[in-house]
């Protein structure tokens, strides 16, 4: 009966580093489920740590240094938001061969792994060279256009 | 004809296995006659010799129907159908024909009304005429025909007869790569085209018409370059009419050389406007968004810039380029992150004064510096206003004994220099001057500076023609189209230039790498490899396009080159003095 009482008072809320530690491996979409919770996870979810180990979480080793220029550039959800999660799903979709073409032709084998390991890092490294591009696009508006679009072909095709 | 012949013996034992079974009975007849051909009337075929290409054509053509009929379509052949004198290979292919697509008959003066086919029921909805229908349709892929094309156009508004040959000969060789074409191969009348060339012609086939409005063009172009401006005005006359006719990339391409020729022909020059450097820069900025490769030149040119300067803790880079310096903070990015910290950076920016915006090149430093210090890299900016032709080493603040590493970067803006005689050269010589670690060029992989004004057309209407084939891919993807049409009006500007101006003004002088490299090697530069880091880049760069399937990087001799399909469009290559 003890126990049982025991298990009852049990209450995620009050274990907030448990909390953020199943948080941390969630992916995007679940992330924004989640923040729609209650409060407390809400604020959990809008902390740039936890969109930091998602945006770096397949590159190994997660580079160093990144989090001074990440934090300037506009932080790591607007990172993934803007840059990661459409490269990264792009890349998925495209098997990369050796050749440089875009599409076609999968990775052999045992090689796949390691080869969307480093596509993966070199992906991350491209969207932040994107996102810096962008960022600097937006710095002071540019000749009457106040719109910056230089990552607009990262965007989903539109049907019409 | 002997080639023929053979075919058409080869093909016998194949059509007879699936055609009618009374064929065989016919084969121990050995009729003979004096103007028949006598190999095959020993196997009981009785072919007339003038007929033996007619009978050979349609046995290509009944191979093709009979392959391309959907299942079971020609079953009716072996059961149903009645096969009158088979032995009369003509008289047989007709009606055979006849029974696949009752629609289409090759000889419009043969004899085979006499044939009747009993059966005329159901015939399935032949893939011939359904495959006509794709061939008009069949737009764009006449780009990738312009290699096939002969050099120099025979045609001349005087006679009609050449043009025929041309088209004959085109419909000809369309017939054996496979296609079926839908127009009876005799009849070259039907499109209407006569002497007169103001006429609006009536197009039926707009592959067809794809070609013709190459071989315009070309013709055009020709007769500009012999004086003869009557012709050639008549001839502008009729491209803008044949534009009209094709969608997407040809039509465009058309029109914007034709404007160039028109400006050429009628000495309209365009003028220099005020507006003109801030208007270009725009046009250059939505040619950035669109499509890869300013960005390919851009990330492949600091791949090999951020491996020269490993190790190093003063920076030098100076840009011929300038515009907007949108290539700059991906490199002080990864400057940033690299181990061991930041250099620090100085940046050197020259250009040519521009009337209307002056502070243009101080803006670009003022965002620059914004920029780096946001990220934490110490940065120094300074801009020479000159003409690139005018440079000279003292301009530039050299400072041999502060143990910096210098590289030097050119983004599309040497080929201008060759409008001026003697200024690349003195440009090389600066760069030498300079003692930089790295020189990084990025050029138009295409030879728009030959001596030969028809030379230049040819090769410019090949390359812009790919060019505008590879955006047509975006027209489907982009939300924003106006980024589109902006990218076409600074590519049009360039084909303007290089069609319709001669002498300093023709600044859109490109050159080949072959030719680059000679140069720079003459210079006294060595190549230095690009490694497999901006290939991989560049590889990921062209995943990330969704309407990019086409693009294909290649590695030659450690130059990086960015192609459409099978043909390279620009090319990267960096140099260092050679020891």
């Amino acid at each position: 009966m003890a126990e049982e009482q025991k298990k009852l008072k049990f209450c995620i809320n009050d274990h907030r580093d448990v909390l953020v530690e199943i948080l941390k491996r969630l992916d995007a979409r679940s992330l924004g489920v989640a923040a729609c919770v209650c409060r407390l996870w809400c604020s959990i979810t809008r902390n740039d740590a936890l969109w930091e180990h998602l945006c770096f979480r397949h590159v190994s080793p997660p580079p160093s240094g990144v989090r001074t220029v990440v934090v300037a550039l506009g932080g790591y959800k607007r990172l993934y938001m803007v840059c990661v999660k459409p490269v990264l799903s792009r890349l998925a979709g495209a098997k990369i061969g050796s050749d440089g073409r875009g599409t076609g032709g999968g990775g052999n084998g045992g090689d796949s792994d390691l080869t969307r390991r480093v596509w993966r890092r070199h992906g991350a490294q491209m969207s932040l060279s994107l996102l810096c591009v962008d960022c600097y696009e937006r710095l002071g508006g540019r000749l009457g256009d106040a719109s910056a679009s230089s990552l607009m072909f990262l965007c989903e095709p539109v049907n019409f | 004809m002997k080639r023929e012949h053979q075919e058409s013996g080869r093909k016998y034992p194949l059509t007879g296995g699936e055609g009618c079974s009374s064929k065989g009975k016919m084969r121990d007849e050995g009729r003979g006659d004096g103007s028949m051909d006598e190999e095959l009337a020993v196997l009981g075929y009785q072919v007339k010799s003038s007929d033996m290409a007619d009978v050979a054509e349609k046995l290509v053509q009944l191979d093709m129907a009979m392959g391309t009929v959907q299942e079971d379509g020609i079953s009716h052949l072996s059961c149903d159908t009645i096969h009158y004198n088979p032995s009369d290979i003509s008289c047989w292919l007709e009606s055979m024909l006849y029974e696949l697509n009752p629609c289409q008959t090759s000889d419009p003066n043969s004899s085979f009304s006499s044939i009747q086919s009993p059966i005329l029921g159901q015939h399935p909805q032949s893939s011939i005429f359904s495959s006509a229908k794709q061939s008009q349709f069949y737009e764009d892929n006449s780009e990738y025909d312009l290699r096939a094309i002969p050099g120099i156009a025979a045609c001349k508004s005087s006679g009609p007869t050449p043009d025929f040959q041309i088209e004959g000969s085109f419909k000809r060789l369309k017939y054996d790569s496979g296609q079926i074409s839908t127009l009876p191969v005799k009849s070259e009348a039907t499109d209407g085209s006569v002497p007169e060339p103001a006429r609006p012609l009536v197009l039926v086939d707009s592959q067809e018409a794809g070609v013709r409005l190459v071989h315009t063009l070309m013709a055009c172009a020709e007769a500009v370059q012999n004086d003869n401006l009557q012709i050639a005005d008549a001839l502008v006359k009729r491209i803008s009419l044949l534009a009209v006719s094709q969608a997407g990339a040809m039509q465009k391409v058309a029109t914007y050389f034709a404007e160039g020729l028109a400006r050429r022909i009628y000495k309209i020059y365009p003028q220099k406007s005020s507006i003109d450097s801030s208007y270009s820069d725009i046009l250059q900025m939505h040619f950035y968004e669109t499509c890869p490769y300013l960005k390919f030149a851009h990330f492949t040119a600091n791949q090999a810039i951020l491996e020269a300067f490993a190790g190093a803790a003063k920076v030098h880079v100076i840009d011929f380029s300038m515009k907007q310096g949108t290539q700059w903070p991906a490199l002080l990015q990864a400057l940033a992150l690299r181990p061991g910290g930041p250099p620090t950076f100085r940046l050197t920016e020259i250009g040519p004064p521009q009337p209307d915006n002056p502070d243009a090149l101080q803006q670009v430093g003022w965002k620059l510096t914004q920029f780096a210090d946001a990220i934490g890299v110490e940065f120094h900016y300074q801009f020479v206003c000159e003409s690139l032709a005018d440079l000279e080493p003292s301009m530039l603040d050299i400072r041999p004994g502060a143990d910096e590493t210098v590289a030097v970067n050119s983004v599309f803006e040497l080929h201008r220099l060759l409008a001026q005689p003697g200024a690349i050269e003195k440009v090389l010589s600066t760069v030498k001057a300079i003692r930089p670690k790295i020189v990084t060029i990025v050029e138009q992989e295409a030879n728009h500076n030959g001596p030969v004004f028809l030379d230049r057309f040819n090769e410019a209407l090949h390359y812009y023609s790919t060019l505008f084939d590879s955006l047509e891919g975006f027209a489907l993807t982009q939300s924003n189209s106006k980024d589109l049409v902006m990218s076409e009006v600074f590519l049009g500007r360039q084909i303007c230039n290089i069609v319709a101006c001669e002498g300093s003004e023709r600044v859109e002088r490109h050159e080949a790498l072959a030719q680059w490299r000679a140069r720079m090697e003459s210079a006294g530069f060595e190549p230095v490899h690009l490694g497999s880091n901006a290939f991989k880049q560049a590889s990921i760069l062209l995943a990330l396009l969704s309407g990019g399937d086409g693009y294909r990087v290649e590695e030659t001799n450690g130059c990086l080159m960015l192609g459409w399909h099978t043909r390279p469009l620009i090319a990267t290559s960096a140099w260092r003095q050679a020891a």
